[in-house]
């Protein structure tokens, strides 16, 4: 495949996962716009009540407790606001760190920026069902394409968290590695059978029917790391999981 | 119409942001007792302790999902009228929940303040007079024992 070719079928695909995940990441959005737009409306009506109280110009006991119980509400809308416009504020950055169309296409990158905003991105997949498990090595900045390799630590975490079917942890580690550096994304999910294993890397290779674009992702993360001169590796056991290694040199050739 | 004061509300979500807003509104505007639990399995504990007019819950949370904990809720406190709040708006979940947890209300995220509390109202009403069926089921059970212990009496007595 040329390079051309290579990055217009790997910009296709990105617009697929992002696809598929707009629909978790609205719901991540949901969460603290819901507390925010539940606490708009109670200011609103705090607002109300302390105009009424106010409208006379005379505070007696009863109202003065009122007062107290509208404070208290108001004291405990301004953490919930906090917390709400913080999450927001991280979604925001995780998925602009995601996708960045501000930074140059060749950079040098601390490579956990990347894998944490796919992470955050698939919040919604992993919540309540997934331990993400962090074992990260201190790590030099490496040269590289990275929203090519944002895709790669997204199609493997997209498979790793498939592969479970219901609850189980994904560990991934970050180690220096021969003038270079290794990720490893393991699951503890279904395992892939040995006579598969050496076509998980076909391009249209899957296991999960057949809907256009299926199969897509671990070819995909192959021609990205070969790009990058580095390796895609994977060693599995059924029933025990998956482990999916990408090394990747400190310097493009 | 004015608020039934020894109303009891438990609210369940493992986001203590959702949590507490809806905490902040129904405490400024209801008379209510709030209940607020981010981890379900507590939640399940409290059931076993307090009585509870209405349960809102959250779809998905660690630990437990909705609807287990739903029907879980439902073996502990029949009578409670069960709500789920959520930002899943997923259809086969939907009827999951109200086939076998026996759904009183679906709500989505993001809610409505003045239909949430509506809904609730209505719960905790419903509630209320289902515990009020029960009284009266019992009464008359009662009675118709005594009645039935009368009669055999009189029987022993005069026959």
């Amino acid at each position: 495949m040329s390079d051309d070719r290579l990055t217009e079928v790997v910009n296709a695909a990105r617009l697929a996962t992002l696809g598929t995940l707009v629909a978790g990441v609205a719901h991540e959005l949901n969460t603290p716009l819901g507390a925010i737009n539940s606490n708009h409306d109670v200011l609103r009506r705090a607002l109300g009540r302390l105009q009424n109280i106010l409208a006379d110009d005379v505070v007696d006991e009863t109202e003065l407790a009122e007062v107290r119980r509208i404070v208290r509400a108001l004291d405990d809308i301004m953490v919930v606001n906090d917390l709400a416009v913080d999450r927001l504020n991280q979604l925001v950055s995780s998925l602009r760190s995601f996708g960045r169309p501000d930074r140059a296409e060749r950079d040098f990158v601390d490579i956990h920026e990347g894998i944490e905003s796919a992470i955050a991105i698939l919040g919604h997949e992993l919540k309540g069902r997934i331990e993400v498990v962090r074992d990260y090595g201190d790590l030099p900045v490496i040269e590289c394409f990275p929203n090519e390799l944002n895709q790669v630590f997204m199609n493997l975490l997209v498979n790793a968290s498939q592969a479970i079917a219901d609850r189980g942890t994904i560990t991934v580690r970050t180690r220096g590695a021969e003038n270079g550096i290794a990720v490893e994304i393991e699951d503890d999910g279904n395992g892939i059978a040995p006579e598969n294993l050496d076509r998980i890397f076909e391009p249209g290779f899957t296991t999960r029917g057949s809907r256009i674009g299926m199969g897509m992702g671990l070819a995909i993360a192959r021609q990205i790391v070969d790009r990058h001169t580095g390796r895609i590796t994977v060693r599995s056991t059924p029933g025990v999981g998956t482990a999916f290694t990408v090394w990747l040199p400190v310097r493009l050739g | 119409m004015p608020e039934n004061r020894s109303a009891t509300v438990m609210l369940v979500d493992d986001e203590p942001m959702v949590a507490t807003a809806l905490r902040s509104f129904l405490e400024l505007e209801t008379a209510w007792r709030i209940l607020t639990f981010s981890n379900p399995l507590r939640a399940l504990d409290a059931l076993r302790s307090h009585e509870v007019d209405v349960l809102v819950t959250d779809f998905m949370m660690p630990g437990l999902d909705g609807v287990m904990f739903l029907r879980q809720a439902r073996e502990i406190q029949p009578l409670a009228s069960r709500v789920l709040l959520t930002g899943y708006a997923d259809k086969t979940n939907a009827i999951r929940a109200i086939n076998e947890a026996g759904l009183y209300y679906y709500l989505q995220k993001p809610w409505d303040n003045e239909q949430l509390k509506m809904v609730i109202r209505n719960g905790i009403e419903r509630t209320t007079l289902f515990r009020e069926l029960d009284r009266r089921v019992a009464a008359l059970d009662g009675a118709h024992r005594e009645l039935h212990e009368l009669r055999r009496k009189l029987i022993r007595t005069f026959l």
